[in-house]
């Protein structure tokens, strides 16, 4: 009765849940030609996971593994049978993925060939994001329980919060729920002990460790969080995959237009969040995005966008890389350092770009000075 | 769900919300609210008091009104102007002994008597005016302060002359007609009130020293920069205040000859009570002398009403001194809201369902399958122009365009490099046709229909419409002139986009989606104007037919074409040629080969459509998202398409990504061309029409060979 209140309430007033504000891009997300200027190091057709092992890189697109060499040119590592959707590294330098059919599968070392599709009794369905813990403890992120992760728009439409994270110990199988409930977790990055988990359809990263309930440490973002690396002079690159939208947030609210939309008109179609920038006229417009004189403004509201911060080790937003709405280098899924430079993938760019690192890390190192 | 559409549909159909934000946009708005309130307290105290309407009674109430009506219309001009008169209730008081005693006992003649005590009560006045007019002190400070020095002043007054006022009388018949004098059951004193509200709302509204008071109380330092004297016009209300003040109160000395020491207490308070609830703004600038009639007749019914129903006095006071409050309160809100209110509630979305969307997929074997043939075509004027949404020729091939910046552009045939503005009419020039003597007509964008004859003269040959019956806004008067064609009698049909919407926001109609346009025919035969047919679909492009008899019209939110005869056997009908397009057609030209161009402005998409369909959606949309944030057509891709006199598609020609031209809003085709022009555009586009007969031209298939 009161929560019935409560949301007529928010409702009538346009507070609480029933905002659809969206944070604005200032201060260290300031706007800047950060990722269109990018070096392009490899395009790919859907480049989706990044991670570095001993000099090396290596990023998934589609069904393969690829290793990124010197130039241009990519290396395929191992093929599987679905679309991978989740990359770890342990540090003796064996892989595991999770797949679009809900499997995640170790390759080499002493666990080759282990698959798991099962978490506390239930089919895994959607592996996120993968992390290491030494070579026989991995922490998968169960993105949701209902829905693969090719879903992720349904998902984030519904604005569900199924999602999990779970250790697998791999020498038995064992596995331990660390926390549930989760927006589509996808993203996991060790801080101090603890594990830090981007929540994605929550805008939020939140800490997990030590029991208790998650601790939010990063809240109120501009955009969808997806993949969480640390960076080398502390603090963490964060991939942002898609922008918040008022409209969107406006059209989550509306149950009837949403079951509807959803029900009958084509995914790619829909007024949602999307990774690759929109060219067909079937998706429906913003006020604010008509061209004018054969131009369509940078600072358009958009369904889609590139996004990459530098986060310190306080998970303080400190710069950022940006690819606005008349860019091409748009949903970026994750990130990784490699040498002086961060490696990016933009899946809607089909793109894999490196910048440079060091500006970003003196900002840190500056702030870290003056605490 | 279909139960739920239709009922939708009906809903929709039924219930004109437009209404309430065309309302909500009057200016008369404003005085609703005490018209409301005066009904509510009307209807209260009938029920509540027998008698209540009785002649006995409103005579009586009649009497004082006449004197509140004095008072309350200096009262109006001093808020007008942004200031307070708290003074008033002393002045009253003052003028009242000095009636008393100049009048009554000294037997002074009315002639000179009246006039004196005015003076009286306007040298209190003045004193305010100086004050707060010259030394700028505040004006409810200084006010109030001289409303106790007055006071002071009169209960010394009474103790000085008291006993002499008492014992004064004055024979003249006209004092006593000023006491109980009525001219057709009418009181004396609401004669000279009604005059002097008459002639105060003539010198407000009409009057150049009224214009000067709203302009201060409206903006002081806007008044002062262009040059009014603010200061004096500031202190001049004051006096006009204190005068008539003064002439209320020798009213008050006839009726009653009484001077005791309650005389005019409180009366500040019941005045200022009466101004704010007619709707006169606490802040100055806003309100009129009908409202302060109003708000005085209200105070007046409650007063009279309480003390008849046995309220003690301290009881009275305590309801006037409430419903100062709301309306203080009301008149708070309601300045600092309205417009967040009618921005609010303006945009009024009902139900539209369009068909199934035609397939446009590459290979799809639609009819309007995408395709690249606009890709790379030739531009003209690139970077140059801004938004030629309509192109034409003349028989020297020379190529006419219009501007946002208010011209009619001319380029040079034949390579069309070199440009000239040709006119410079104001608006932004839409449709564009040439008639039979090659005089070039215009819709204009927010200005109506132009002429331009070949020697530049240009004239304005229709800006309104006959008014509809039953429209809440003005609607003859036309916002948004669109296109145009001529008939074989010079008879010239004109579309108007919306009468809902200015020209710079066209687009929110689409959030409508209902008939908010109409087709208007000027004839030249007696130079006027009239609405053929109302409540289109954003009506757009016209073409006449080859037959004279009928024009094709596009409806660009009904994705539909339409024939519709104008003369002839068939006169009056109305038939849909197309009734499903792919997206949203803007004009319509007649081709080489008999057929017509259309050009789609903008192309729809599935989840646009399946709103349009959901009213209640788009409304919550417009009220909870930002302006720029809300969901609209897909405008940034456009084509061309080739349609027969039946309605077959024959040719469909895109620019897939609208890299060159991301909107259409016209065609042209000219010797084997075809010209693309869109109303956000930089450039013209030419694109080279295969197997197009080389010679053929717009001109002389409307009107022949010329010589």
């Amino acid at each position: 009765m009161i929560a019935a209140a409560r949301r007529a309430w928010e409702n009538f007033r346009g507070v609480g849940d029933a905002a659809v504000t969206v944070p604005p891009l200032d201060g260290a997300l300031r706007p800047n030609p950060g990722l269109e200027e990018a070096r392009l190091v490899a395009s790919l057709e859907a480049p989706d996971c990044i991670v570095v092992h001993d000099g090396a890189a290596y990023v998934t697109s589609g069904t393969e593994l690829l290793r990124l060499g010197e130039g241009s040119g990519t290396d395929t590592v191992a093929g599987f049978e679905s679309a991978v959707t989740a990359l770890a590294v342990s540090p003796a330098g064996h892989f595991a993925v999770g797949l679009e059919n809900g499997t995640v599968a170790v390759t080499g070392g002493r666990h080759n060939g282990r698959r798991i599709d099962r978490l506390g009794g239930a089919p895994l369905m959607c592996a996120t994001a993968l992390m290491f813990e030494g070579e026989d403890a991995l922490v998968v992120a169960q993105g949701s329980l209902h829905r693969p992760p090719s879903q992720w728009k349904h998902d984030l439409m519904e604005r569900r919060a199924d999602g999990a994270v779970w250790r697998v110990h791999l020498k038995d199988g064992r596995a331990d729920k660390l926390a549930g409930d989760l927006a589509w977790p996808c993203g996991l990055a060790a801080a101090n002990g603890a594990i830090a988990v981007s929540e994605s359809w929550k805008h939020r990263i939140v800490a997990i460790g030590g029991g208790g309930r998650p601790r939010v440490v990063l809240w109120d973002l501009p955009g969808y969080p997806a993949r969480l690396t640390q960076a080398s002079a502390g603090g963490f690159w964060l991939a942002v995959f898609a922008p918040r939208n008022q409209l969107i947030e406006f059209v989550q609210r509306e149950p009837v237009f949403l079951g509807r939309m959803m029900a009958e008109v084509d995914p790619d179609w829909w007024a949602a969040p999307s990774l690759t920038p929109s060219d067909t006229f079937l998706v429906p417009l913003q006020g604010g995005a008509q061209k004018h004189l054969g131009m369509l403004k940078p600072w358009s509201p958009t369904f889609s966008y590139g996004l990459v911060v530098r986060l310190d080790g306080n998970f303080r937003a400190v710069s950022s890389l940006h690819s606005r709405a008349d860019g091409r280098r748009h949903g970026v899924t994750a990130c990784a350092e490699l040498g002086e430079e961060v490696l990016i993938a933009s899946r809607g760019g089909g793109a894999i770009l490196a910048a440079p690192v060091e500006a970003a890390h003196s900002v840190v190192r500056a702030m870290e000075a003056a605490q | 769900m279909a139960a739920s559409d239709t009922w939708t549909r009906w809903r929709y159909r039924y219930v004109p919300d437009h209404i309430i934000g065309e309302v909500l946009a009057k200016n008369w708005i404003d005085t609703l609210i005490p018209v409301v309130f005066l009904a509510g307290v009307l209807t209260f105290f009938s029920i509540e008091l027998p008698g209540f309407l009785s002649g006995s009674n409103l005579t009586d109430i009649a009497q004082i009104y006449g004197e509140y009506l004095i008072i309350i219309v200096g009262i109006t001009f001093v808020m007008m102007a942004g200031g307070i008169d708290l003074t008033v209730g002393s002045t009253f008081a003052f003028c009242n002994l000095a009636a008393l005693l100049v009048i009554n006992t000294m037997e002074v003649n009315l002639a000179l008597g009246i006039p004196a005590v005015m003076l009286m009560g306007g040298a209190i006045g003045l004193v305010n005016g100086l004050l707060i007019g010259y030394l700028g002190m505040r004006a409810f400070l200084t006010t109030l302060v001289m409303l106790i020095i007055v006071r002071a002043l009169v209960d010394q007054g009474l103790l000085d002359y008291g006993q002499t006022v008492m014992s004064g009388f004055n024979p003249s018949a006209a004092w006593e007609f000023m006491a109980i004098g009525h001219v057709y059951g009418i009181p004396a004193s609401l004669i000279v009130g009604g005059v002097v509200a008459l002639v105060g709302h003539i010198v407000l509204t009409r009057m150049r020293f009224g214009w000067h008071v709203m302009a201060v109380g409206g903006s002081r330092r806007s008044a002062y920069n262009a040059g009014i004297h603010v200061k004096r016009t500031v202190c001049a209300t004051y006096v006009l205040s204190g005068m008539l003040t003064g002439l209320a109160a020798t009213f008050y000395a006839a009726r009653l000859s009484s001077a005791g020491t309650d005389v005019g207490k409180g009366l500040e308070v019941t005045m200022l009570t009466a101004a704010v609830l007619g709707g006169i703004s606490l802040g100055g600038g806003r309100g009129s002398i009908v409202k302060a009639m109003l708000g005085a007749i209200i105070v007046l019914l409650v007063q009279n009403s309480l003390i008849r129903m046995g309220l003690s006095s301290g009881a009275s006071s305590l309801v006037l001194g409430a419903i100062l409050l709301l309306a203080v309160a009301i008149d708070v809100r309601w300045v600092k809201n309205r417009h967040k209110v009618l921005a609010r509630t303006y945009v009024s979305p009902t139900y539209f369902k369009l068909p199934p969307l035609p397939d446009t997929a590459e290979g799809s074997g639609s009819d309007y399958a995408l395709n690249d043939r606009l890709r790379g075509v030739e531009a003209i004027g690139l970077g140059e122009l801004d938004g030629p949404e309509d192109v034409i020729f003349d028989d020297e091939d020379d190529l006419y365009c219009g501007g946002r910046h208010g011209d009619i552009i001319r380029f040079s045939a034949p390579d069309y490099a070199r440009w000239e503005v040709f006119v410079h009419i104001g608006g932004h020039p839409l449709g564009m046709a040439f008639d039979r003597e090659g005089n070039l007509y215009s819709c204009v964008g927010g200005m109506g229909l132009f002429r331009i004859a070949p020697d530049r003269t240009v004239t304005k040959l229709s800006d309104e419409t006959n008014r509809s019956l039953l429209s809440v806004v003005d609607d003859s008067r036309l916002r948004l002139a669109d296109d145009l064609d001529i008939a074989p009698d010079g008879r010239v049909f004109f579309s108007e986009a919306t009468i809902r919407y200015e020209m710079y926001d066209w687009m929110v109609d689409a959030l409508e989606a209902r008939g908010n346009g109409r087709i208007i025919c000027w004839d030249p035969k007696d130079n006027s104007s009239r609405t053929v047919l109302p409540s289109l679909q954003l009506p757009n492009g016209i073409c006449v037919e080859p037959n004279g008899q009928s024009l094709l019209f596009a409806e660009t939110w009904g994705c539909r074409i339409t024939r519709w005869w104008f003369d002839g056997p068939n006169k009056g009908r109305k038939e849909v040629i197309i009734d499903n397009l792919p997206g949203y057609p803007d004009n319509i030209n007649r081709a080489s080969d008999g057929n017509f161009w259309c050009a789609l402005c903008g192309m729809r998409s599935p989840v646009f459509d399946l709103a349009l369909t959901m009213p209640s959606f788009r409304r919550r949309m417009v009220q909870k998202v930002a302006r720029d944030e809300w969901l609209y057509p897909n405008m940034n891709t456009g084509c061309v398409i080739k349609f027969d006199a039946d309605g077959n598609i024959l040719d469909v020609l895109w620019d897939l990504g609208g890299e060159a031209h991301p909107m259409i809003t016209s065609i042209r085709e000219h010797k084997g061309w075809l010209y693309l022009g869109g109303i956000y555009n930089n450039r013209i586009g030419r694109y080279r029409i295969p197997d197009a007969d080389p010679q053929w031209t717009s001109n002389a298939d409307y009107w022949g060979k010329r010589s």
